[in-house]
């Protein structure tokens, strides 16, 4: 049976819960650039942008017992992550804030994330590698948008195709290891 | 590794079978470059969706959508995002009458809200528009996009003092288009303050989104006017 991502998540949140910080390290690995990008396109700075994301993590575990699971995981981090971006914006005390939660204090790993995020997110980057992904296979190109612009499931895309639901995976999976090589080499090491 | 690579795309969307996840945490756990490559993944997820119009169109998705959605009815009333928009007031079903959209029966309604593959095509879809009705709000160049489209045939002109809003008497709006669905088959919109926020599907499976002082009546024209 298939577990889609919502139940995925619910497993890493109820393994979060009973203090693995191996399953909210992957939830922070999964959401981490969503939360940086929309902190980010709001702020324009990337120096706040990733104590805010920083902020918004740490914030996230130490009030995930409070999570009942009525809307999505990532619902709820976003508003955390949109209130704490409107806080900084409108009240000049969020400085001082900072300094009474340390990332020390959590026991969780946000350090490793900043160096990508911040070398990525930026106008100029994300044209490129959407250059990029338009260069792409038509194959690879077609399953990829199709799930990450479009959303659609790797079953609906199967349909779409007509191709095997397997080949639609391992097509996502090709598109993106092309894109992360292209990061790496083309973006990463610009920097 | 490949083949734990290939796990991890799976499991970022939600692909992944039941009796792969538990082995796949566990990996995970132990390997921070494979977290990093969960980290990519979503990195990817990011540049994909930014200014998503700019990546080229799917031709067939629209006769897909057809099939896919011919039995889901999308409302109002299908949302998560009443949670997390919390300053937004959503407006009642009933409210869709004034939209004259085909509704068959509550009972349809019902149906399909509880059906397994709209809830699982909802979430799907909410987190999009989620993120997008919140750029909407708050970021103000988010709005200002070089999309111009002549609506004088509905009586809105540019406005001229700031070269992006369309104004007709008291209505005043800024528009966009997305060249994706959303997910959407119908009008989705919320009052937020005095302002309304519209997303209206076209036929060619782009939505358009409206801000402003606009009425749903002039919305529902400017989509008509798109649809010709």
């Amino acid at each position: 049976m298939k577990k889609n991502s919502h139940d995925i998540d619910s497993e890493l949140i109820k393994k979060a819960k009973q203090g693995n910080h191996g399953a909210f390290n992957i939830l922070m690995s999964k959401y981490y650039p969503r939360v940086y990008a929309t902190i980010f396109s709001f702020i324009k700075s990337k120096e706040d942008s990733e104590d805010l994301s920083q902020q918004t993590f740490i914030k996230v575990w130490q009030q995930l017992d409070s999570f009942r699971g009525d809307s999505a995981f990532f619902t709820w981090v976003y508003r955390i992550a949109i209130n704490l971006a409107k806080n900084f914006v409108t009240s000049s005390g969020f400085k001082k804030q900072k300094i009474n939660t340390s990332i020390e204090d959590t026991e969780i790993d946000i350090s490793s994330f900043n160096d990508i995020e911040s070398a990525v997110i930026h106008n100029e980057s994300l044209e490129e590698i959407n250059g990029y992904i338009d260069t792409l296979p038509e194959s690879l190109k077609t399953a990829f948008v199709l799930r990450e612009v479009e959303g659609k499931s790797y079953e609906d895309i199967a349909k779409i195709t007509q191709t095997p639901i397997g080949t639609v995976r391992s097509r996502i999976f090709r598109a993106r290891e092309s894109i992360v090589e292209f990061i790496k080499k083309e973006i990463i090491t610009n920097e | 590794m490949s083949n734990i690579k290939e796990k991890i795309s799976a499991m970022y969307d939600g692909e992944l079978k039941s009796s792969e996840i538990d082995e796949l945490i566990e990996i995970l756990n132990k390997n921070k470059d494979m977290q990093k490559q969960l980290s990519l993944y979503s990195l990817i997820n990011v540049a994909a969706n930014h200014h998503s119009n700019e990546l080229s169109p799917i031709a067939n998705i629209k006769k897909f959508s057809k099939e896919i959605f011919s039995n889901i009815w999308f409302s109002n009333g299908l949302t998560a995002a009443a949670t997390l928009l919390i300053t937004l007031t959503f407006i009642n079903n009933s409210d869709l009458s004034r939209l004259n959209e085909n509704i068959d029966s509550t009972n349809q309604i019902s149906d399909a809200i509880n059906s397994k593959e709209a809830q699982l095509i909802a979430q799907r879809s909410e987190e999009y528009i989620t993120d997008h009705v919140m750029k909407v709000l708050n970021d103000p160049s988010y709005m200002n996009t070089s999309n111009r489209i002549d609506l004088r045939n509905v009586g809105f002109n540019v406005n001229s003092k700031d070269g992006y809003s369309y104004i007709k008497g008291k209505e005043k709006f800024q528009l966009r288009i997305e060249n994706k669905n959303f997910g959407l088959k119908n009008i989705r919109y919320w009052k937020h303050g005095n302002k309304m926020i519209y997303l209206v599907p076209l036929d060619n499976g782009k939505v358009v989104t409206l801000y402003g002082n606009i009425s749903i009546s002039s919305a529902r024209e400017i989509a008509k006017s798109l649809n010709k």
